[in-house]
């Protein structure tokens, strides 16, 4: 049976970039308004299940309930087995029981810290990341009916453009030789000890980055790699640098509507499988956008560039 | 945004100080010394602390029916608390006020209140006197997810918005009104997305995480002082105990609450601090004592100070 | 002296004051460019300024809440409720909070606010529109309640519920706001809480204020005609009420009449009958006699609203019942 998993962060779009930026307050209604677009996508190229991550708002559930009379969905729609705690571990563990029960393809609903989680636990399940949160370089702005009928294609296996499923890159991250946590944009360490807030939109107390892309037009940490490299999403390449004085200054949107100047004292382009080791502890590193992992004083952390990130789904190639 | 080791430890310090001032209450309520409600603060003590951390004496706050952690973080005499709770004449408000009335207008406390919504508009009010008087002053309005279903919410943000008043409308919300899990009071899970109907930023934020609150405050509070309006913070936390004393909460799920009791902002802290060695264990303890001290003295202050005298009864309807 | 209109008399109250102490404000629906429903504030915007004559949104609660907490953070707020009629919406702000604040504090707050609204019938404003509702008010201790009658108590009044520490609803009545008469020039204030006899008489006191006191002059008047010599005295405060004023009258008249546009049930007036009751008993030579509008809404139709409000003639009725 052609079966779809869909997970909407009812977290993603909330944090304090409202406060210090310009970013943009995600609202859950139109969560369930673009996932009721989804699911009458989805009907449409004949997915005959939906799988979904259940949440405290319930975004799908209510996606079903505001459907009007006659656009009675022809597919069953299910939560997963999941005991909800109302964190982070929520997407990482729905994913993981998706990929488990062998769903064709996946739609998350979040941004990059959404994505983040989702990948580590969703196998080479294809994703189709639509974008709702703040910074979002990974997922992609996309009408939720167009992602509905092409993660249904892939799903159901009518979509045979040798485009529509593409591999993508990571970061691994290594902490005293063991690897404990994964970017798929960025990895940012910064002068700091405590998590707090979690997102990131100062430059102050910026110390290290690798990054999996160097593009421009991106918004957040990896726009400062994009204004020294070109980089894309399908090279086998990535960059590594070191924030402060004595080498270039570029002036990148670091978070909506905040462009700022930030000095790089060195760079360079990383290969894929090269280690970056990170020289300055106790430190925080932010993935993603967000502060993740606290680093003592004598840990030693390792990042590595793969390829070996989740499996994306191009929307365009695979309505081709 | 490092944070020294004073101010950690003064976080510590206020959180310990709050939850055993409320651990008093409980004693010495059931042991009927206390008369009338108490509402108790104990599992919120992150949201008030990071909050007034930000603060000086110069900049207001509101409180609620639960507000003897704000008061206490704001920089409350605990031993003029403490009487007040006994309705003793020494109490701040001469034993006219009790718990739900408390108030010291010289440090811009401008009072715990009764009713559930009512500060908001006071809170409003305040933040315009610091515009008006051209101050840098902030006014900071503490209120309940209740509260944000009352009138008062929407007219005072309607009106502070309009007005780009630096006020700080920190929501803490512990999910329940008394009995009734928001679930069945809003349509919505986060009472940030509320922010966005008045053109504010909004955020939400883990409340039992101190220094998460503070880091979110801090920005609320930069961007009041610098003339760029008010926000809204919301706050996820619970209520360790019922609504009042004598509330055995029978309406909660055991589970939930066991869940959010393993998140008790205190002992996050505390093992904050000792992973990253900002204190040791014996400093830990030294702290404890400390605190518990502090509290003790303020009892017998309370236990020692007379009733109030009967023209007390007349006195302060009118001023002059 | 000069000739005003009492609201004239009353805008200059507010003016003179407002001259004075920047810390005063005014906060109201219309009271800016538009000057106020009925133009009690008609040129202020144009001399103070939009920071200090403020358009807010219709929403009385934060009208007046917001009050409560710019008073108690040092400043001191004049806001208007358009009608007395809306004050339920913010009847919070007035009972729990600005009139408990200071007791509740142990006297360690001040709240020096005021709030303008209006009352009255007569204009065919019906139900939602025209009620008289100080005695709800009243019935709350620690706010002060200013019923003026006159241009001249009408600017006085103002200043005085200015200058007070407390929080003061000060009544306009709809009716009398192009009443003419004597206004005293530059500074003068009526101290609150002070009685003013309108007419001398010996024969029967009447007690009445806001535009009752006309009626009640009128009634005098024609009672003289007849060889009753009425006094009227205007309390001008309800809260805190001159009981002595009304004590000493009644030593010489030893007859008491209320009159009140409000409802007779729960109105000021019983309040005023039982305090007599209680503590002038004996200066009574009859029953106490109140005169006030009927049990029931303000209706819309101009002849049911006539016969609604109490009138020269009802009182010279209740006067004679007495002889």
């Amino acid at each position: 049976m052609v079966t779809v998993g869909i997970i909407a962060n009812p977290a993603s779009g909330k944090d304090i970039r409202r406060l210090v930026s310009y970013g943009t307050v995600f609202d859950n209604q139109e969560k369930v308004n673009i996932v009721r677009r989804i699911l009458l996508g989805l009907a449409a190229v004949h997915v005959k299940r939906v799988v979904y991550m259940p949440d405290y708002y319930g975004i799908v559930p209510r996606a079903l309930d505001g459907l009007k009379s006659q656009d009675k969905l022809p597919l069953e729609v299910v939560p997963v087995d999941l005991e909800l705690t109302g964190t982070q571990e929520d997407s990482f563990k729905a994913a993981q029981i998706m990929a488990e029960c062998k769903v064709g393809s996946l739609i998350t609903l979040g941004g990059d810290g959404t994505n983040r989680l989702v990948a580590k636990g969703c196998g080479n399940v294809p994703l189709l990341p639509v974008s709702t949160g703040t910074n979002n370089v990974f997922p992609v702005m996309v009408e939720g009916t167009i992602a509905g009928l092409a993660a249904g294609k892939v799903a159901g296996g009518s979509s045979n453009h040798p485009q529509a499923v593409r591999p993508s890159k990571k970061l691994i991250i290594y902490l005293n030789g063991i690897p404990v946590d994964i970017a798929l944009i960025d990895a940012v360490v910064i002068k700091d000890v405590f998590i707090g807030a979690r997102a990131i939109w100062e430059v102050q107390g910026l110390l290290q980055g690798v990054f999996t892309r160097g593009e421009p037009h991106n918004i957040g940490m990896a726009s400062i790699a994009g204004n020294l490299l070109a980089i894309g999403s399908k090279d086998k390449a990535g960059l590594a640098l070191e924030f402060g004085e004595g080498g270039s200054s570029v002036t990148a949107p670091i978070a909506p509507g905040m462009i700022v100047p930030v000095k790089v004292k060195t760079y360079e382009k990383i290969k894929l499988q090269q280690t970056v080791k990170l020289h300055h502890t106790p430190c925080i590193i932010a993935l993603d956008g967000e502060r993740e992992l606290a680093i003592k004083e004598d840990d030693e952390v390792q990042i590595e560039l793969t390829f070996a990130g989740p499996s994306v789904i191009d929307y365009k190639a695979a309505l081709q | 945004m490092e944070i020294t080791k004073e101010k950690l430890l003064s976080f510590y310090e206020t959180m310990l100080t709050i939850r055993y001032f409320e651990e008093k209450a409980v004693e010495l309520f059931a042991a009927g010394q206390i008369p009338g409600f108490v509402h108790l603060y104990i599992g919120e003590e992150a949201v008030a602390t990071g909050a007034c951390a930000n603060l000086t004496d110069k900049d207001y706050i509101t409180s609620t029916h639960r507000g003897h952690g704000h008061l206490i973080a704001k920089g409350g005499k605990l031993d003029l608390m403490m009487a007040e709770l006994f309705g003793k004449a020494s109490g701040y408000c001469k034993g006219k006020g009790g718990s739900m009335h408390i108030a010291d207008v010289n440090l811009g406390i401008l009072g715990a209140n009764g009713i559930v919504g009512a500060g908001q508009p006071i809170a409003t009010g305040a933040a315009f006197a610091c515009k008006y008087k051209k101050t840098d002053a902030v006014s900071v309005c503490f209120f309940g997810d209740g509260a944000s279903n009352r009138g008062t919410f929407h007219e005072s943000l309607n009106m502070a918005s309009i007005f780009k008043l630096p006020a700080v409308y920190i929501c803490e919300n512990n999910m329940y009104g008394i009995s009734n899990n928001q679930k069945n009071h809003m349509n919505i899970n986060d009472i940030s997305d509320r922010a966005a109907a008045y053109g504010m930023p909004g955020m939400t934020i883990d409340g039992n995480d101190v220094i998460a609150v503070y880091e979110a405050v801090k920005e609320a509070v930069k961007r009041a002082r610098k003339g760029d309006g008010p926000s809204l913070i919301e706050c996820k936390t619970w209520r360790h105990r019922g609504h009042f004393e004598g509330d055995p909460g029978v309406y909660k799920d055991p589970k939930e609450q066991e869940t959010w009791v393993k998140k008790d902002p205190i002992i996050k802290l505390e093992e904050k601090l000792l992973e990253h060695k900002v204190v040791t264990k014996e400093e830990i303890a030294h702290l404890q004592e400390e605190a518990h001290g502090k509290i003790e003295a303020a009892v017998e202050f309370a236990k020692n100070s007379k009733d109030p005298s009967l023209d007390e009864l007349l006195t302060d309807v009118y001023a002059g | 002296m000069t000739q005003m209109s009492y609201v004239e008399g009353l805008r200059d109250g507010i003016r003179i004051e407002m001259k004075k102490d920047s810390n005063i404000y005014m906060a109201g629906e219309d009271v800016g460019i538009f000057g106020g429903c009925f133009g009690q504030t008609a040129g202020l915007f144009q001399e103070f300024g939009g920071e200090r004559i403020i358009d807010t949104p219709i929403s009385e609660t934060v009208i007046v809440g917001h009050a409560v907490g710019a008073a108690a953070a040092g400043l001191r707020p004049i806001v208007e409720i358009m009608f007395i009629d809306f004050i339920g919406v913010c009847m919070d702000e007035i009972l729990n909070q600005a009139a408990k604040m200071r007791y509740m504090f142990g006297g360690k707050a001040k709240l020096p606010m005021v709030i303008r609204t209006t009352c009255g019938a007569g204009v065919g404003a019906a139900a939602q529109h025209s009620q008289s509702l100080e005695a709800f008010l009243t019935h709350i201790p620690g706010i002060k309640v200013v019923m003026p009658a006159t241009p001249a108590d009408a600017k006085g009044l103002m200043a005085a519920a200015i200058r007070d520490d407390n929080p003061v609803v000060y009544i306009e009545h709809k009716g009398l706001l192009g009443f003419k008469g004597e206004v005293p020039e530059g500074e003068y204030v009526v101290p609150l809480g002070k009685a003013d006899i309108k007419r001398e008489g010996t024969d029967v006191t009447i007690v009445a204020w806001s535009a009752m006191v006309h009626q009640a002059l009128a009634a005098a008047e024609a009672l003289a005609q007849e060889g009753i010599s009425a006094e009227v005295i205007d309390p001008r405060t309800l809260a805190p009420f001159d009981k002595d004023s009304v004590l000493q009258s009644l030593e010489k008249t030893g007859k008491l009449v209320i009159v009140h546009e409000a409802v007779k049930t729960g109105g000021l007036g019983g309040e005023i009958a039982a305090l007599v009751a209680d503590e002038g008993f004996d200066l009574l030579d009859a029953p106490i006699k109140r005169v006030t509008a009927p049990d029931c809404p303000v209706p819309f139709s101009s002849y049911l609203e006539a016969h609604y409000l109490p009138s020269q003639d009802k009182i010279v009725k209740a006067v004679k019942e007495m002889f």
